[in-house]
């Protein structure tokens, strides 16, 4: 503590260096951020579970996936057909559907991604606890439990109701209880639909996704070839995207998975079951590339950039101040301490640099930016995580430390006899 | 000038009766072994002491077998021309170099063969540097700069601020302790030093060139202060000048050239 104040003197001492190296850190922990959020949702997504073993079934040729919608009970029941055959702890269906608000302009600002399910599997009390077959939803705060089950039975209420996503509020500026119409694109095209919003998720997982009852869905799909001179819709036999299942664990999945690739009820087309994690990482395999050198070739690039920069600082400051450094040691200052000040004024440096830097990308990308458009699997913003409050102090302190490791290894070791004998 | 000194052992006495006996013997073991000595004791024993340098392949002799003893409360000049070893052996008997070959004794201690860890902590509780350029941090005001080197000793913050105030009372600075350097005189700022230099109350003082920087008048001052301290406190003074009015204050004055004490006159 009572080196403190010297700290802070000798970081006040150059104010434009200290500026911009403190700059130069910001705008790299901004990037490292990114990426690591980026990073940090798909590793999330991809790491296996150890509870609520989770079970993703598509269409095994074909991506995007499309199975008829007669799957879903066959899936239900883990395509048992003999006693003693595994059945999942619970099933969600995944219909998707695209629509956009601008059918002239067609943009990611105006496009809602939205999935048509049964609301129950959304959330639900179970025994008196809380359920979710949505990935993300199950580690909420009791407060947030409970506003989703409050919104989850107002969409149950609602039969045009949709629960939006955090950005679709900011993206499209509506608001709770507005209506709207979305006119369907890409697989959708041809079913325009009519959504009321009831609520909006909470901030997190589904902030670019939006979720609406399957049965207004399915009810549209079966009018359209009334409004179409008899003509299905090209999805009708084949809306299911993807089915979620519920399993024990992993020595259940792979019993259910075995049902499944291997039941004749779901030959035609045939189906993949995968877990969920590795399903979405098999999604994510045409982006390898590009993750690898995220992660590999990027973030520590910026990493080692931050190390330089705080090295190149930190040497200069200690070089100016050989002849201060000597005559502390005369003072009586041991090596170790005149180490401890260097090592010091670099990691408040780097911490605080790190620390600005990591309020700034949240409020930023979060708040400013609405994500982080980075397409990509299912995925088409990244939100950066609260994590990222500790995240940017740390690489920002520990790229000091090692950067000014040389530079405050030098100040230990100034001779006090050379340093006054240049100076007389 | 030094109003302050009209009350000299009351500032004195102030400065010694800190509430905490460690503020003038932080390390018991090191004070009384120099408390021990007796007035005509000697309180450095430079024996036989060798210094070289060694400049790529070429060896700089700079001390050739120097002996000399300094009893408690003696003001000593060391003088000579320019390269002839006065600030090498000031350094030696400093605790700030070590002797190639020989022996340098301060009190009971041989810290000619202490680890420069030790040497650190003796130095603060022992010594007091008066450099010629001051070398105050230019980011702290004067008030830190004394405070500095207790900081490294087990003081409360208010046992430090009596100690900073007493001595920056004594140099006549107490009107000046938020100031900068860049704020002060040359004359002010080696006050500071001063201050600084005696703030641990260390029984010896070494000066290398204290008023070579300054004007005849802040030389004088500078000067009167430094006999002041060893008057009225007891501090033993070594002080390194080419400055013949310096010299004259001491009460010894000794020749170097070429590495070897060559001329002693003693002025009482």
């Amino acid at each position: 503590m009572k080196y403190l104040k010297l700290i802070f003197r000798n970081i006040g001492r150059n104010p434009l260096r200290s500026s911009l190296t403190s700059l130069v850190t910001i705008v790299l922990v901004f990037v490292v951020t990114m990426v690591w959020s980026i990073l940090w949702l798909l590793s999330i997504v991809t790491t296996e579970k150890s509870e609520n073993f989770q079970a993703m079934v598509t269409e095994r040729w074909s991506a995007p996936s499309h199975m008829p919608l007669s799957y879903a009970e066959v899936l239900g029941r883990g395509a048992a057909r003999n006693p003693g055959d595994v059945k999942p702890l619970d099933s969600m269906t995944w219909q998707f559907y695209i629509g956009t608000l601008d059918p002239e302009n067609p943009s990611s600002k105006n496009m809602i991604f939205a999935i048509a399910c049964d609301p129950d599997k959304i959330a639900a009390l179970k025994e008196g606890k809380f359920a979710t077959m949505m990935d993300g939803l199950e580690s909420l705060p009791d407060a947030q439990e409970a506003q989703v089950l409050a919104d989850v039975a107002k969409l149950k209420d609602t039969p045009r109701g949709i629960i939006v996503g955090q950005n679709h509020l900011k993206t499209t500026n509506k608001r709770i209880g507005e209506r709207f119409k979305l006119t369907g694109v890409s697989i959708t095209k041809g079913l325009d639909l009519e959504f009321e919003i009831v609520a909006a998720f909470p901030p997190g997982r589904y902030d670019t996704m939006a979720a609406f009852n399957r049965e207004y869905y399915n009810n549209e799909l079966d009018a359209y070839p009334g409004r179409h001179s008899g003509q299905k819709h090209p999805l009708a036999d084949r809306s299911l995207n993807l089915m979620v299942l519920k399993v024990a664990d992993s020595a259940a999945f792979t019993r259910l998975a075995s049902q499944i690739e291997n039941s004749p009820e779901l030959s035609n087309p045939a189906v993949r079951c995968e877990t969920m994690a590795s399903g979405l990482a098999s999604m994510l395999e045409m982006f390898r590339d590009l993750i690898w050198a995220m992660r590999w070739m990027l973030a520590p690039a910026c990493l080692a950039t931050i190390l330089l920069v705080i090295a190149n600082a930190i040497s200069i400051s200690v070089r100016e101040r050989r002849l201060e450094l000597a005559v502390l040691k005369v003072l009586g200052f041991r090596p170790y301490q005149i180490m401890v000040l260097v090592l010091g004024e670099s990691l408040l440096l780097g911490t605080g640099a790190g620390l600005a830097s990591a309020v700034l990308s949240y409020g930023i990308i979060n708040w400013g930016m609405g994500g982080i458009p980075f397409p990509i699997g299912f995925f088409d913003r990244f939100m950066v995580p609260a994590d990222a409050f500790w995240w940017g102090p740390a690489i920002g302190g520990l790229a000091a430390l090692l950067g000014s490791f040389l530079p405050a290894w030098t100040a230990r070791s100034v001779k006090v006899a050379e340093v006054f004998s240049k100076v007389a | 000038m030094f109003g302050i000194w009209g009350s000299g052992f009351g500032v004195r006495e102030k400065m010694f009766s800190a509430p905490n006996p460690q503020s003038r013997a932080p390390n018991p073991e090191s004070r009384t072994q120099m408390d021990n000595i007796t007035n005509n004791d000697p309180i450095v024993r430079v024996h036989g002491v060798h210094k070289f340098f060694r400049r790529g392949s070429e060896r700089l002799d700079v001390l050739n077998g120097v002996t000399l003893e300094v009893t408690e409360g003696e003001f000593l000049g060391l003088m000579g021309p320019s390269g002839s070893g006065k600030t090498t052996l000031l350094n030696l008997i400093a605790g700030l170099d070590k002797p190639s070959q020989g022996e340098v004794r301060v009190g009971d201690r041989l810290i000619s063969s202490m680890s420069e860890g030790e040497l650190a902590g003796w130095r603060t509780r022992n010594i007091g540097f008066i450099f010629q350029f001051y070398h105050l941090l230019p980011v702290l005001t004067a008030y830190e700069n004394v405070e500095l080197p207790l900081l490294l000793l087990s003081l409360s913050a208010a046992q430090r601020r009596q100690q900073v105030t007493t001595a920056l009372e004594l140099v006549g600075l107490s009107d000046r302790v938020r100031h900068r350097p860049g704020q002060l005189s040359g004359g002010e700022q080696q006050r500071v030093g001063i201050a600084r230099a005696i703030v641990t109350d260390p029984t010896l003082i070494v000066a290398d060139e204290p008023t070579g920087d300054l004007d005849a008048h802040s030389a004088k001052e500078i000067l009167d202060l430094l006999c002041e301290l060893r008057q009225t406190l007891g501090k033993t003074i070594l002080l390194v000048t080419h400055d013949p009015r310096a010299a004259e204050r001491a009460n010894r004055l000794m020749h170097l050239d070429k590495g070897l004490l060559v001329e002693q006159t003693d002025r009482e």
